[in-house]
């Protein structure tokens, strides 16, 4: 079987050289020929499952028949308009037709991939799997789950992982998570009374911003308590006769962390220079000093008649006209007139920031580089900011579809990837730890999920969700590791910045005693039912969890040496259950110490 | 998206390497074959031979103002009337908490200017007034060239270059560090550091470099790494040194072959030269370091961050002889100092951490008999604005930082003291100097604070520009500033 797998995928590899940057005619003679979206939309559920079934050979154990099925649906609900779009026209892999490509794509939507998630993904195909997930109805949130616990039971952390490890829609808490490292506001530095309902409420606006608008999410952050303890917009005031002048930290990180960034950018994120060569600047210091009077007047919404006094976590931010600067203020080319009173300024603001043409190339390019790969071509960034500025229906900033855009793209579908050495990301260590527990069923005995902060890198993961060390996220979208050849290659490698002789062996180590084997006298543990079952296999159970953590990007020869090193010690029926848990302990450990788990791609 | 330039850094190392050939031509000693010089030198060397740099990085920028506090009447009173004194609701510090941290130079300021330090750093003051071994470096940051406030808004850029992305967090962190924005991967540390590697000074050319915080370019260079290791030293991995891993030694053979072998795939392949690094310097990193404790203990019950990477770079020195290290150059760091609120409250808790951390490490080096031999000294991302936004201030450029160590010519100030102004009125005083609310145009710039240091490190005139790129824009009278390309607080 394992010989199976790998040279499922070198065929499915063989199918696709290089994907064409436009909408090109397939090469006949494809096994498994994929339709262009447009075409497979309006195509017959029959003609779908005519060129969607037949993968073959990576089918897992029990998992292939699903795919044989024929489409239960081609509906692709909210996200039926983008079917129209230019990018759109030029999708060709819109069917999983193996397992592996199934929980590869699913990989890069949500935290983990299971059995059920596979078989899902291929019944319905991508879009259709992905509109699903956009309208599905919203699961509880963080804010509501400590407010359903006993006082002082839980705090932040233990609401983050709750979140993350078991909510059942993981696609939106997957895409929330990608916002919490671009809209970031840290746990460490909240300095707030309610710091836990804080950042739930905060991490709540996130999930709910996935299938939001670009302009409101932006509004939402720009008044919610949590930014405006973070970035000082709370509190902040007019400039006054003594020389006081507004807060500026807002101001600037909104431009260079949020919406526009640094430098000119064309639409596919190419930086514009000027006619010496050198970069244009989207904004000087003038800019952030105007700009900065927009935001001057906010404060926490804590009314007299609150009963429960943490009832302005749940509050935009509340204005006071008179702390509000009525100054002039010019900025990005866009000016708020002098008198213009405080929400008719920030709409200003707001909506010039909006409709900056940095934002499309600049948040669509971190959507990528957080989901699918590092170094995208520039054209696939294009593809993508050409969805948010319009998403088929004339709107822009529509974010469920600029996720979609990223995940669809044939430069994330196709097997062209998966023999680049330079494509592909560096798995978060938070992302592995929650693969983990989602893979293998963790549960937590006090149902309070305290797994905690898991920031030390010595010993842990050296990344906590929600714990940033500063708004800059825990690594630079432009890091490039120095000394390697990914500088020499001119390539970046965001995920790192968090890579040093430390971390490497506090990831591995903290995985080894503290996560992967049961421990009565830690809080959540993981069941390991299915591997388990698999025990008495080596081959067999590699080739799960390859399959479910990795999508098959273990190389045969790393599963044979996983493989190999299970057998011993033997391991029978007769084996007490501590030697069979160690197989499973030392498989899962193996894969996920493995560089092309490591690497996901 | 992100500026990343290699072609700079590719130009700047040849620019390097083409100094070391012209000056082959004119025959300097230093052109000579630098491997077999080095060599002959190790050798000859005393078995004290020993020189460190440890970098001390204020991440968030540091306030300025309020850390080298102006003290005379005059700059007393405008520093006071423009961030509004603290019992009034504003972040002035009363001038009766300074007087424990006045500072009393050797030789006293030009028109009567006088500094006192923050309250909380009396460690440091003592060390300044006591033992003079520390120096203050007034207004210093990152330039290209000199620079009035008028050519600073001159729009030729050509003709008045600025460093990029001024008032950027991660970009002034990495200007600092290596002179360019985000994305740079060279950086002056690791340029001094290849030079130690040139001369063949360490026998382990990975020790040369040390972080004890995270990953910084600083020290990056174009041959040497940085090594980083932890406050509780280098981390072994268990699942590979240990006899068996979950029983198996088969599993622990698998482990070790499958985080440290070759991979065809670019960031998988990097990712394990991390984790093989780790493995081969572990068992020598844990033999150097010994104990946590000191035969002279200086740190006392310090337990701050600071403090515990300062510990680690203390018994990394201890044990160079293991780590066979002659020169080293470490890296450590604090964080939370982008106070755009809460300075009045939590800048005394970071001050104190600095200075009690930094004195002492020092004492710590006494103790060695290797104070003359490490020199600390302190950098952030930027100064910030005299002008305050209510209860704290904002990004601004030059700020004030501090040397310490046995061979600084201490209690004494370098530099320019800056203006004490907020006036954008060119045709009134208090306009020169700054770029608005206080944001100081750096009267000595990053690369001569850095030429200063590496040139007591042992670094040749000659080599100084090619590791310190703006250097050859400096030394000289300029708008009646002076800028040497040494600033001389070093002996």
């Amino acid at each position: 079987m394992v010989e199976d797998i790998a040279t499922g995928r070198d065929t499915a590899a063989d199918e696709s050289a290089r994907v064409p940057e436009t909408a090109a005619p397939i090469p006949a003679g494809a096994r498994s020929r994929p339709l262009p979206l447009a075409a497979a939309l309006a195509a017959s559920a029959a003609a779908l499952a005519a060129c969607g079934g037949g993968g073959g050979g990576g089918g897992g154990a029990g998992l292939a028949a699903v795919a044989e099925s024929p489409p239960a649906t081609v509906q692709a609900g909210s996200l039926s308009a983008l079917a129209s779009t230019p990018t759109a026209q030029t999708y060709v892999y819109t069917q999983a037709k193996t397992d592996e490509e199934a929980a590869r794509f699913l990989l890069q939507s949500q935290f983990s991939a299971s059995e059920a998630d596979i078989a899902a993904v291929r019944s319905k195909g991508y879009l259709p799997w992905l509109g699903e997930q956009v309208d599905r109805p919203a699961e509880q949130g963080g804010r509501d789950w400590i407010l359903g616990k006993a006082a002082n039971t839980v705090n932040a952390d233990d609401m983050i992982w709750n979140q993350l490890m078991t909510a059942p829609d993981g696609f939106r808490k997957r895409m929330a998570l990608v916002f919490s490292e671009i809209f970031v506001v840290s746990r460490n530095d909240i300095g707030s009374s309610w710091p836990d309902l804080m950042m739930a409420q905060y991490w709540d606006m996130l999930v709910a911003g996935v299938t939001t608008n670009f302009r409101k999410l932006l509004e939402d952050v720009t008044l919610n308590p949590a930014m405006g303890y973070y970035l000082n917009t709370r509190g902040n005031q007019k400039e006054n006769a003594q020389g006081r002048q507004p807060d500026e930290n807002y101001a600037r990180e909104v431009m260079q962390l949020m919406t526009i960034g640094l430098y000119q950018l064309n639409g596919d994120g190419s930086v514009k220079t000027g006619g010496d060569g050198t970069p244009l600047d989207t904004y000087s210091l003038d800019d952030v000093t105007n700009l900065a009077r927009v935001f001057t007047g906010y404060d926490l919404d804590i009314r007299a008649s609150d009963v429960d006094t943490s009832a302005w976590t749940a509050r935009p931010m509340a204005l006071t006209a008179a702390r509000h600067s009525v100054l002039e203020a010019r900025f990005l080319g866009a000016s708020v007139p002098a008198g213009t009173e405080g929400k008719a300024a920030l709409k200003i603001a707001l909506d010039t920031l909006f409709n900056h043409p940095n934002v499309g190339p600049f948040i669509g390019k971190q959507l990528i580089q957080r989901l699918v790969t590092s170094n995208p071509s520039p054209a696939y960034v294009k593809r993508v900011s050409d969805v948010f500025a319009d998403n088929g229906a004339g709107v822009r900033g529509d974010m469920k579809s600029v996720f979609a855009a990223v995940l669809l793209d044939n430069e994330a579908r196709s097997p062209a990837g998966l023999s680049d050495p330079g494509f592909g990301r560096l798995r978060e260590p938070m992302l592995r730890f929650t693969q983990w527990g989602r893979t293998f069923g963790a549960g937590s005995t006090s149902g309070n999920w305290k797994i905690g902060d898991l920031s030390r890198p010595n010993d842990q993961l050296g990344q906590s969700p929600l714990r940033s060390p500063s708004v800059f996220n825990f690594f630079r979208p432009g890091y490039v590791p120095p000394s390697t050849s990914i500088a020499a290659a001119r390539m970046v490698a965001p995920e790192f910045q968090l890579v040093n002789e430390t971390s490497v062996g506090g990831y591995l180590n903290f995985m080894q005693n503290s996560v992967l084997p049961k421990s009565t006298g830690r809080d959540v543990n993981a069941a390991y039912a299915r591997e388990l079952a698999l025990v008495l296999d080596p081959a067999a159970l590699v080739q799960r969890l390859n399959l479910l953590l990795t999508a098959n990007q273990l190389s045969a020869a790393t599963q044979a040496l996983i493989a190999g090193a299970l057998a011993n010690p033997a391991v029978s029926d007769k084996s007490t259950d501590a030697v069979k848990l160690n197989r499973v302990y030392a498989a899962v450990l193996l894969v996920m110490a493995s560089p092309s788990y490591l690497i996901q791609k | 998206m992100y500026l990343i330039d290699p072609a700079a850094h590719t130009r700047r190392a040849f620019l390097r390497r083409s100094g070391q050939l012209a000056m082959a031509g004119t025959a300097l000693p230093f052109a000579l074959n630098l491997a077999a010089m080095g060599e002959a030198a190790a050798q000859a060397a005393p078995a004290d031979d020993y020189k460190a740099l440890v970098c001390v990085f204020l991440f968030g920028g540091n306030d300025y103002a309020n850390t080298v506090i102006t003290y005379d009447d005059p700059s007393y009173n405008a520093y006071s009337t423009i961030r509004v004194p603290q019992g009034a609701g504003g972040v002035a510090i009363a001038k009766d908490a300074l007087a424990a941290t006045l500072l009393a130079p050797t030789v006293a300021l030009p028109d009567g200017r006088q500094y006192a330090l923050h309250p909380s750093m009396t460690q440091l003051a003592g060390l300044f007034n006591t033992d003079g071994k520390v120096a203050v470096q007034l207004n210093v940051g990152p330039l290209v060239v000199p620079l009035t406030r008028a050519q600073y808004n001159n729009s030729n850029k050509k003709l008045y270059p600025q460093p990029p992305k001024l008032f950027s967090h991660n970009d002034q962190q990495s200007t600092w560090q290596s002179s360019s924005p985000e994305g740079s991967t060279v950086g002056w540390g690791g340029n001094v550091g290849d030079l130690v590697l040139d001369q063949r000074q360490n026998t382990n050319a990975l020790f040369t470099c040390i972080s004890v915080a995270g990953n910084a370019v600083f020290l990056s260079g174009d041959q040497a790494l940085q090594y980083q290791v932890s406050t509780s030293g280098a981390v072994g991995i268990r699942s590979i040194k240990d006899g068996t891993t979950y029983g198996s030694s088969s599993v622990k053979a698998a482990m070790a072959q499958l985080a440290q072998e070759t991979r065809g795939h670019t960031l998988e392949n990097e990712y394990n030269k991390v984790t093989q690094r780790a493995v081969q310097a572990e068992t020598t990193v844990t033999s150097a370091i010994q104990t946590a404790t000191f035969a002279t203990d200086t740190f006392g019950s310090l337990n701050t961050g600071l403090a515990n990477q300062l510990k680690m770079v203390a018994r990394l020195i201890r044990g160079r002889s293991t780590l066979g290290a002659k020169r080293q150059v470490f890296f450590v760091s604090m964080g939370g100092f982008d106070l755009h609120d809460n300075l009045i409250a939590n800048q005394p808790g970071l001050m104190q951490q600095l200075s009690d951390a930094m004195a002492a490490f020092h004492r710590q080096m006494v103790a060695q008999g290797l104070a003359d031999k490490v020199t600390a000294f302190t950098a952030s991302d930027f100064g910030r604005t005299l002008a305050s936004n209510g209860d704290g201030s904002d990004h601004g450029w030059g700020g004030h930082h501090f040397v310490v160590g046995g061979a600084v010519n201490g209690k004494a100030f370098y530099g320019t003291p800056q203006v004490v102004s907020i006036n954008n009125d060119p045709k009134l005083a208090g306009y020169e100097g700054h770029v608005g609310q206080g944001r100081l145009i750096p009267t000595t710039s990053v690369d001569q604070y850095g030429a200063t240091l590496a040139k007591w490190f042992g670094v040749p005139d000659a080599e100084l520009p090619g590791i310190l790129p703006n250097l050859k824009n400096f030394g000289g009278n300029f708008n009646g500033i002076e800028y040497p390309k040494n600033v001389g607080f070093m002996a």
